[in-house]
């Protein structure tokens, strides 16, 4: 009967210890979980920040200034040509180069 | 007790019975030390489980102690501000046109500051625009915990307030708007005000349309962009050749539209000096208004095509011929053509010619009632509207009669927003369909899915004018031609109302075009606003020498990128 209640008790004992243990377990990983969000979350800020700043800097105005600046100038329309079979009719391939009007 | 017996409760009863069992007795209190020496180990036992537990228990406590001061931040107490999370808008290609961005906005805790002044001054080192008087007034108030110092700082001069280090001073991540095109295309976007509530245009529209979310912090949209029909590029080009057309010939304005015809796609929308959605100021210059949508403008000869068509509906024998007089009077109103004709004239003459006098015959011959009703027909005349916004509503004249029909008939005496004008031509040129212009990419729809308001031939008819405005040296469009595509069009010179009257050398300078005429694909509208005479248009200031070649430029520039390649 001793050793029942002994076992018994050391059975409450372990699985209060057990139950605390998972508990603060689980408290742990919620809390990895948030920093894992937040993590994410500054990541995301990130790419919006980086998205932004390309489409900023690959803006036609400031490459049409670039361009300009190193004596290029819009493409004129004899400097287009279509890829035959390309399956996109009309659509605009490829561009050749030192071709003026 | 008296005997020497040591009475225990653990012994039993006959025990005490028999002191004389002094071996028994003995072993009694044998097994009684041995039964408290075991009692006592049980407790030790307890008392150390017991220990262990509040060792565990307190070691807890002291962990999640020290964990929780890493959490905790001393913030400064605020209401928490709603702000909206937007999606990101994009061309039709896909290019990023509007986006959230998170920047830092500096806040205060007026009761933590030592000494407001100290901190407007070193503020101001590194903010040279911060208005001090308003930072003072901000911290004056120490009942209060919370105060908006400077909303979105950027990351530079985050760092530098931070560098300062001082006391009662506060980061705080906000959402901002961000246009990463400038002021391209800025008045179809619109803008957002400090909460990220979209206002106007586009913007306004996401907001109509409940795409954007309230958030309590810096919580970036996780939905799916909006795709707008307009092209970067194409919008590029056209507001570079209209600045060029503005710097060439002196304007004071310009706006310039290209459309899809078969489903109304607005692919590049300009109105110049452009709107930059950022700039605050922007918004109260009068000089920067959308002319396109919000402005209504009498837009002088290239509403001929109107008349031409109504002309054409209502049975005019094209082959048939008009005898022109020089001048004509109605209704004590004297109307005459710059350059008279001098023969019987045919609806393509009048056209081409662009005669007033032509024109005014062709509508009388169809009538107040007819022009009303068809004009309406082609929704010139109804309230319309965009994505963008409402179009400035047409404003015809409270009374039509025959000398408002006429001077209609030439594109005077109704005042229309150049957008719901081009959208009404699209259906002379796709065939006579009504098209609602929009700023969204929509596809697979085509023309086929519209309301047809006016007959296939009568649209073919327009067509053929158009391209032979341009394609004839007798045309008044010749200078818009571009060779290897078919591009029509016709010319409008509309002197504007002022003082006294109409100001001869103030006029807007419009040009309606298509291409490829063969089969109809975009509609162009370019209009000058107070262009001026120079060298190269000999002095004059019609439409045909400036408005005419400048949609020859655009559509020689954005053909290419649009698909259509010189044959």
């Amino acid at each position: 009967m001793r050793i029942l209640l002994t076992l018994a008790v050391a059975m409450t004992f372990l699985s209060a210890f057990t139950l605390y243990a998972v508990n603060y377990e689980t408290r742990g990983l919620a809390e990895e979980v948030k920093l894992r969000e937040k993590a994410i979350s500054a990541a995301r800020r990130d790419i919006a920040i980086l998205k932004t700043e390309r489409a900023h800097l690959s803006r036609p105005e400031r490459i049409a200034r670039h361009a300009r600046k190193l004596g290029l100038a819009p493409a004129k329309r004899n400097q287009f040509d279509a890829v035959p079979g390309s399956g996109m009719p009309g659509s605009v391939m490829s561009v050749r180069s030192g071709e003026e009007e | 007790m008296s005997n020497g017996v040591i009475i225990t409760p653990g012994l039993a009863d006959g025990a005490l019975k028999r002191p004389e069992q002094s071996t028994d007795v003995y072993e009694q209190a044998q097994a009684f030390r041995n039964e408290r020496r075991a009692t006592r180990a049980r407790s030790l036992i307890a008392v150390a489980l017991m220990g262990l537990a509040f060792m565990t228990i307190a070691g807890q406590l002291i962990r999640l102690a020290m964990n929780g001061q890493t959490e905790q931040r001393i913030s400064i107490s605020a209401p928490l501000a709603t702000a909206f999370a937007r999606p990101d808008i994009i061309d039709r290609h896909g290019r990023l046109m509007a986006s959230d961005i998170v920047m830092e906005s500096l806040v205060a805790d007026p009761q933590s500051v030592l000494d407001q002044q100290e901190i407007a001054d070193k503020l101001a080192t590194v903010l040279p625009d911060l208005d001090k008087k308003g930072v003072l007034n901000a911290l004056a108030d120490r009942t209060k915990r919370f105060a908006w110092i400077r909303r979105r700082l950027s990351d530079a001069e985050a760092q530098k307030v931070h560098d300062l280090g001082l006391p009662g001073l506060d980061f705080r991540p906000e959402l901002r708007r961000s246009y990463p095109l400038g002021r391209s295309a800025g008045h179809a976007l619109g803008f957002v005000n400090i909460d990220n509530k979209g206002l106007q245009g586009i913007e306004r529209y996401l907001d109509k349309r409940e795409s954007v979310e309230p958030v309590h912090g810096p919580t970036l949209s996780a939905r799916a962009p909006l795709r707008l029909s307009l092209d970067v590029a194409v919008q590029f080009a056209v507001e570079d050749e209209l600045a060029e057309a503005m710097r060439r010939y002196s304007a004071a304005a310009a706006v310039g539209l290209i459309m899809d015809v078969n489903n109304g796609e607005i692919v590049a929308a300009a109105s110049i000096p452009g709107l930059d959605p950022i700039v605050t100021m922007d918004r109260f210059d009068k000089n920067r208004i959308d002319r396109l949508a919000s402005g209504t403008y009498e837009l002088g000869s290239v509403f001929k095509a109107f008349t031409a068509a109504l002309a054409f509906e209502d049975g005019v024998d094209p082959r048939a011929r008009i005898d022109v007089p020089p001048k004509l009077e109605v209704e004590h109103y004297q109307i005459s053509d710059s350059h008279p004709a001098e023969g019987p004239l045919t609806i393509s003459d009048i056209f081409l010619r662009s005669s007033n006098v032509g024109s005014a015959m062709l509508a009388l011959h169809s009538g107040q009632q007819r022009q009303k009703a068809f004009l309406e027909k082609l929704g010139l005349t109804t309230p319309m509207a965009t994505e963008a916004g409402s179009i400035a509503r047409a404003s015809p004249p409270k009374r039509w009669g025959d000398i408002e029909t006429v001077t209609i008939s030439y594109g005077h005496g109704l005042a229309v927003a150049p957008l719901q004008f081009a959208a009404a031509s699209a259906t002379l040129i796709n065939g006579g369909h009504r098209i609602k212009p929009t700023f969204l990419r929509k596809v697979g729809r085509s023309a086929g899915h519209t309301e047809r308001v006016i007959a296939p031939e009568t649209s073919q008819f327009i067509r053929r004018l158009m391209r032979d405005n341009v394609a004839s040296k007798g045309g008044t469009g010749w200078r818009a031609d571009v060779p290897g595509l078919e591009v029509g069009g016709k010319t409008g010179t509309a002197e504007i109302p002022g003082k006294g009257g109409y100001q001869a050398k103030s006029v807007i300078a419009s040009f309606l075009g298509a291409f490829p005429m063969n089969k109809p694909r975009y509609l162009t509208l370019v209009c000058l606003f107070e262009p001026q005479g120079n060298r190269e248009t000999n002095g004059k200031i019609t439409a045909d020498r400036n408005a005419a070649p400048t949609t020859g430029r655009i559509i020689a520039r954005v053909s290419p990128m649009l698909g259509f390649l010189p044959e």
